[in-house]
Parts: C-alpha cells; sequence; structure tokens
C-alpha cells in the first residue's frame, strides 16, 4: 500500500499541473526559455525490466570505481540496485515510502512544494521509481553513492524524484549522472532533488549531466539544505541536453552551515541552456563561495543567473558568487548576470562577473612557443575549466569531465579557430 | 644562419609605426636595439614573432634566408625564433612545468622524456635561482615581475632557440635578479646562437656585452655602431641622438 502522504500529495499535484499551462521564461525583455518545440503528449514514461549487467554507456561514464552504492533509473524504473556499504540505505524511492516511512517522511519534500511551478507539480504528481539515500549519524563513507538516469529511447518521459539524508556528523559523497545516448527524437527528464544535510554533516555533491545529442528536454529543481555546522560542496556539470531549465538551490539554514557551490557548463549545436541558482542564506554565521564557468560554441545559447539571497536575521554571513562565460563562437549567445538580495546590515556579500571571448593575446603568446592556434585554444579552455574540475576532488570523474570537454572542443575546432581568426585580422 | 629584416614597415589599425626598418643579425653575434618608449622597439619584436595587432605593409623578415613575413607565430617558433616578452599572458589552469614540456615537444620531433625534461629543468632552474615549487603554480598567474621574467628566461634556457629576441627584459629588474637573468643569457652566448636585446636602459648591457648597437628613433634605426654607441648614449641621452638625427636631416 503506498504512503497516504505521498498519494495525497501526488493528488494535489495533479490537480496544480493541470491548471497550470506550459510554461515559457522570459527575462530582462529578451532571454526567452520556449519549450514550443516539445511535443509532450507523445512522451510516455517506458518501463523496463531489471537488469544483471550494467548497460554499456554507464560503464564508460562511472568506468570502474568502487561505490557504496549504485542505483540507476532507466526511463521510469529502477533496473538496477547494488549497496555494498550495509550501514546506509540506498532504494527505489517507492519502495522506501512502503518500508521505512519513518524515515522518509520527515524530509520528503520538505523543501520542495509541490505547486510552485508547472513541471514541480508535474514531477511531484507523476515520479515513479525515485531513488531514496540515507546515511545514518556518525558514518564516514569513502566511496561514493552512485545514481544513474538513463534515457535511451526518444519518445521517453522520465519523471524523477532523488531524496537524500545525511545524518549528524556523517560523510559522503554523492553523485548524479544524467546520461542518454545520442538518438533521433525527443524524451524528457523532469527531476526534482532534494538533499538534507543534518548538523555536522560534510557532503561532497556532484550532477553530471551529459544527454548526448537526442533532443532532450530536462526540467529540473534540485534543492539543498545545510544544517547546523553542516558543509556541503556542490559540483554541477552540465555537458549536454538539447533544452535545460534548470533551478539549483542551497540553502544554508542554520548557524555555522557552509556551502562550496562550483559550476560548469559547455553548450555545443543548438543546445539551450537556462539555469538559475540561488545561495539562500537563513541563519547567521553562515558561509557561502560560488563559481560558474561556461563556454558555448555553435549557434548555443547559455544564460545563467546565480542569486544571493540573506534574509533579514542572517547577521554575520559571509559569501560570494563569481560567474565567467567564454563565447567560442560568433553565433553562441550568453548571458551570465550574478544578483544579491541582502535584506540586512553586517554580512559580507559580493559577486561579480564576466562574459568574454578567449584572449588574443594569450593565444599569441602560446603559439609563440610553438603551439598551434587549436591547441593553444584547447590549453586555454581546459585551463579555464581547471578550478572547476578541481574542485570535484573525485579523479574518476575529473578525467570524465577532461575527457569530454576536450572531445567537444575538438569538435567545434573550426568554428572555433574561424573565430579566433576572424577576431585576430579584426583587431 | 642569418636573422635578416629588410625594409619592414609596420602598422597597426591607426598608423604606421615602422617606416623601413633594416637590420641583421648573424649566428653567434649579440645585437642591442635602443631606444625610447614609442620608438617602434616592441613593434619590432612583436612583427618579427608574428603579432597579428601589426600589419606588415612591405618589406621582409628571413631566417637563414626562409621567408618568414606571413608565417604564423608557431612556425616562426619551430623555424627556430624566440621572444621573452616585455608583459607576458597568463595562461591559467597550466603549470610552469606543464606549459614547458607542451613548448619542448611542439619544437621537436619525438617528446622529450620525463627524465631528461627533469634533470634539463632543475639544471635550468638553479642557473636562474629558481625555486622548485615554482614549476606548480601556474604560468605567471599572480607572478611579480621579476618572477614573469624569470618565467621567460627559463623558457629560452629549455627551448634553446636558434634566435632569441629579449623585449625589455631588463625592465622592473633589481639589481640582483638582473644579474641572474644576465648571468642565464651569457651562459646561452655561443656561436650557433643570436640574440637581439631590445632596451631602453644601458644597465643591461654592462652586463652582457654586445657585439653591436642600433639606435631606434620613431620608428627607424638612426645610428649604428659598437658597444662604445651604447657608452657614448648613456653619458649623452636619447635628446643628444634626436639633435643629430635633426641636424643631419637639416
Amino acid at each position: 500500500m503506498p504512503a497516504e502522504f505521498v498519494e495525497q500529495r501526488r493528488r494535489a499535484a495533479l490537480e496544480a499541473y493541470e491548471a497550470e499551462p506550459v510554461p515559457t521564461w522570459r527575462r530582462s525583455g529578451f532571454w526567452t526559455t520556449s519549450l514550443r518545440g516539445l511535443d509532450l503528449d507523445a512522451l510516455e514514461p517506458k518501463r523496463y525490466e531489471p537488469v544483471e549487467e550494467l548497460p554499456q554507456i554507464v560503464r564508460d561514464d562511472l568506468g570502474d570505481e568502487e561505490h557504496a552504492a549504485l542505483i540507476v533509473q532507466h526511463g521510469a524504473s529502477v533496473v538496477y540496485s547494488h549497496v555494498a556499504d550495509e550501514r546506509i540505505t540506498v532504494m527505489p524511492l517507492e519502495q522506501a515510502v512502503e518500508e521505512h516511512p519513518e524515515l522518509v517522511e520527515p524530509y520528503f519534500a520538505k523543501r520542495l512544494p509541490y505547486d510552485e511551478a508547472k513541471f514541480a507539480a508535474g514531477t511531484a504528481a507523476f515520479w515513479t521509481g525515485g531513488v531514496f539515500v540515507h546515511v545514518p549519524k556518525n558514518v564516514q563513507l569513502e566511496k561514493p553513492i552512485q545514481v544513474v538516469w538513463l534515457i535511451d529511447e526518444p519518445g521517453t518521459a522520465q519523471w524523477a524524484h532523488t531524496l537524500a539524508v545525511v545524518g549528524e556528523h556523517s560523510e559522503c559523497k554523492l553523485r548524479e549522472y544524467f546520461i542518454a545516448p545520442d538518438f533521433e527524437g525527443q524524451a524528457l527528464h523532469a527531476g526534482a532533488f532534494e538533499l538534507y544535510a543534518l548538523p555536522g554533516a560534510q557532503v561532497d555533491l556532484a550532477h553530471y549531466q551529459d544527454w548526448g545529442r537526442g533532443e532532450v528536454y530536462d526540467l529540473s529543481t534540485r534543492r539543498v539544505e545545510v544544517r547546523r555546522d553542516a558543509r556541503v560542496k556542490w559540483v554541477p556539470i552540465h555537458l549536454g541536453g538539447h533544452l535545460t531549465k534548470q533551478r539549483l538551490d542551497i540553502i544554508t539554514a542554520e548557524p555555522g552551515s557552509d556551502m562550496r557551490h562550483t559550476g560548469l557548463y559547455f553548450t555545443e549545436r543548438d543546445e539551450h541552456l537556462d539555469l538559475f541558482t540561488s545561495d539562500k542564506h537563513e541563519a547567521a554565521h553562515t558561509t557561502g563561495d560560488t563559481v560558474w564557468k561556461g563556454a558555448l560554441t555553435g549557434d548555443s545559447r547559455a544564460s545563467y543567473e546565480g542569486l544571493i539571497h540573506i534574509i533579514p536575521k542572517a547577521t554575520e554571513v559571509d559569501t560570494y558568487l563569481q560567474t565567467h562565460q567564454m563565447l567560442l563562437s560568433p553565433k553562441a549567445k550568453g548571458d551570465a548576470i550574478p544578483s544579491l538580495i541582502v535584506e540586512v546590515d553586517n554580512v559580507r556579500a559580493s559577486h561579480g562577473g564576466t562574459v568574454g571571448e578567449l584572449d588574443p593575446d594569450q593565444i599569441f603568446y602560446m603559439m609563440t612557443r610553438g603551439v598551434s592556434r587549436a591547441e593553444a585554444v584547447r590549453v586555454l579552455v581546459e585551463g579555464y575549466f581547471e578550478e572547476v574540475v578541481q574542485r570535484l576532488e573525485d579523479p574518476g570523474l575529473e578525467d570524465l569531465v577532461r575527457r569530454r570537454v576536450a572531445e567537444k572542443l575538438h569538435g567545434a575546432e573550426d568554428q572555433v579557430r574561424e573565430f579566433i581568426g576572424e577576431r585576430a585580422e579584426a583587431t | 644562419m642569418t636573422l635578416e629584416i629588410q625594409n619592414l614597415h609596420v602598422r597597426t589599425e591607426e598608423r604606421e609605426i615602422l617606416h623601413g626598418v633594416d637590420l641583421v643579425v648573424k649566428r653567434g653575434e649579440t645585437h642591442a636595439l635602443m631606444g625610447p618608449n614609442g620608438s617602434g622597439k616592441s613593434t619590432l619584436a612583436n612583427t618579427l614573432m608574428g603579432n597579428p595587432v601589426y600589419e606588415v605593409t612591405e618589406g621582409r623578415i628571413l631566417l637563414n634566408g626562409e621567408d618568414l613575413t606571413e608565417a604564423d607565430p608557431d612556425e616562426r617558433a619551430k623555424a627556430g625564433l624566440f621572444m621573452a616578452f616585455q608583459y607576458p599572458a597568463t595562461i591559467p589552469g597550466v603549470s610552469v612545468a606543464n606549459f614547458l614540456r607542451m613548448a619542448m615537444n611542439a619544437t621537436r620531433e619525438e617528446p622529450i622524456k620525463v627524465k631528461e625534461f627533469g634533470q634539463l629543468l632543475g639544471r635550468n632552474m638553479d642557473l636562474l635561482r629558481i625555486d622548485r615549487d615554482f614549476t606548480s603554480r601556474y604560468l605567471n598567474e599572480g607572478f611579480s615581475g621579476g618572477e614573469k621574467k624569470r618565467a621567460e628566461i627559463l623558457q629560452l634556457a629549455m627551448l634553446q632557440p636558434e634566435f632569441a629576441v629579449l623585449d625589455e627584459t631588463d625592465s622592473g629588474l633589481d639589481i640582483d635578479a638582473l644579474r641572474i637573468v644576465a648571468q642565464g643569457v651569457n651562459e646561452m652566448r655561443e656561436p650557433e646562437r643570436g640574440f637581439l636585446i631590445i632596451t631602453h636602459y644601458t644597465r643591461i648591457l654592462g652586463l652582457v656585452h654586445p657585439d653591436f648597437v642600433h639606435i631606434m628613433l620613431d620608428g627607424r634605426i638612426v645610428r649604428e655602431g659598437g658597444p662604445e654607441l651604447a657608452d657614448e648614449l648613456e653619458e649623452k641621452g636619447y635628446e643628444w641622438v634626436r639633435e643629430e638625427v635633426a641636424a643631419g636631416a637639416g
């Protein structure tokens, strides 16, 4: 019997979902994210049978790193789950709701109101499978907990929900992978992610998204709550997706909580990425550090808006936000906006942003050392991202990101060369 | 076995800066190119390396008879030209050691062996009195002026080019740092290598003795001579050259 607290929310959410029109997001008059091209009615939650062996694409991205637990959702079904460390609970959320309601209910959707947006409501109404991660208190995990969201067929609607609770003074690494092979046709991933880092917990969180060349729409909300003296390091990485509209919020909720949020994106072809992140300080003596770096090639569009929000009672906050964006193609269009809402005195909060191109002086300098233009561009872009990649502190994932960035740059070499060449001649 | 600059006219988008420069540097020779600020010295250095900011409208640059006037900077490096920059660019995310290895491999047939690279690097860093932890820092990121100059000379020592242009390497260095840099350059002087030392001041020429001195003014080389010309300049200043040139023209 499904738990009533879940079913009740599903019913209310379904009503909200049906009442809301499909949104179009507009900002500052010229930036629009539209779902006009998405044929929602043609998508369905495709079900799959459990598998013994991991799919090849999952093996390729995960490498042979050992895990504390690994769980894979394919389309609408959890198809693989393996828990190597008996101290923790990692299972489909559907199952956890039935077997461990006492662990799930206190946190389930606590920070995810179903009625805040159309697709938040959709996810709340339609999620299947799902992932529940529970690390009890005083547990130190060395190996990562890995969660994989796989879509490999056009026509798939994947309504996702991950709930993670990390107990007091526990330490863990949590990695979510969002992957798809290249396919022709449309698919949707609409996700909800919530993480609660309880007092004194230390969580090292990464989201790795590479939806490939298919027409995958990703409409997700991810929210992290950091409690007293807890610390969360969060590295979201966006390396592919036809259209991505995400909201990522990290809330330092109690005194002494600390967050470090470092993101990276690389867009190509006609990809459209629209990210909003917020660093919300709800308590005094909380600290934050947010850095986002992006690069754009092809005809892609990428918009990043980052907000620092400090509410009235949150004095003695120390936080900053930086956003950088690099254009590598004349046809790409980007936008990077840092903003601040500070409702109290006696805090330190600062922000900064740059949108730019590769510096011709750097390219010239490297070329005088015998390095070709293409190689110089590759090295400079990789160097630009290196600060973010190193913050992963995870050799397997670092290698994966470096490899994928290098591949993307290699694919974009001609247009970058043309662009840089044009710039050089224009100066 | 010669770097030849023939009747070089160079302009930026705004205006012509070099109005016909001729200069020949043979291997084994060290030349000093002196001149006041804005005389075109750095333009010449940058044009030699193919900086796309500058356009050659007339004249040629030949290295061992090969015309490099239109060549890309990396082809010039492979042909044996090197410039130590006055204001080198910062390369974030790339350590000094990795940058050096990349540059060495770019101009070699076979990649350098790890052990050979390490030994060579150690020796040159000792020579230039550079701390070991320097090589793991990102190239020029947060470097002091003196560290940047030393990193340039370290590259020169590692890459061993046929012809090296030093663009105001001496400026901004205190006397101890200048001695170390000069010692590095002197160690590299040999019959197979040519140097063009560009400077505003005569100070470095007391430490690296040039065979020839050229004085540039307003985009032209106006006086040429032996090392004694530098001494004369030290004594009388650039105004003296300017007056002489004006008198000669009038």
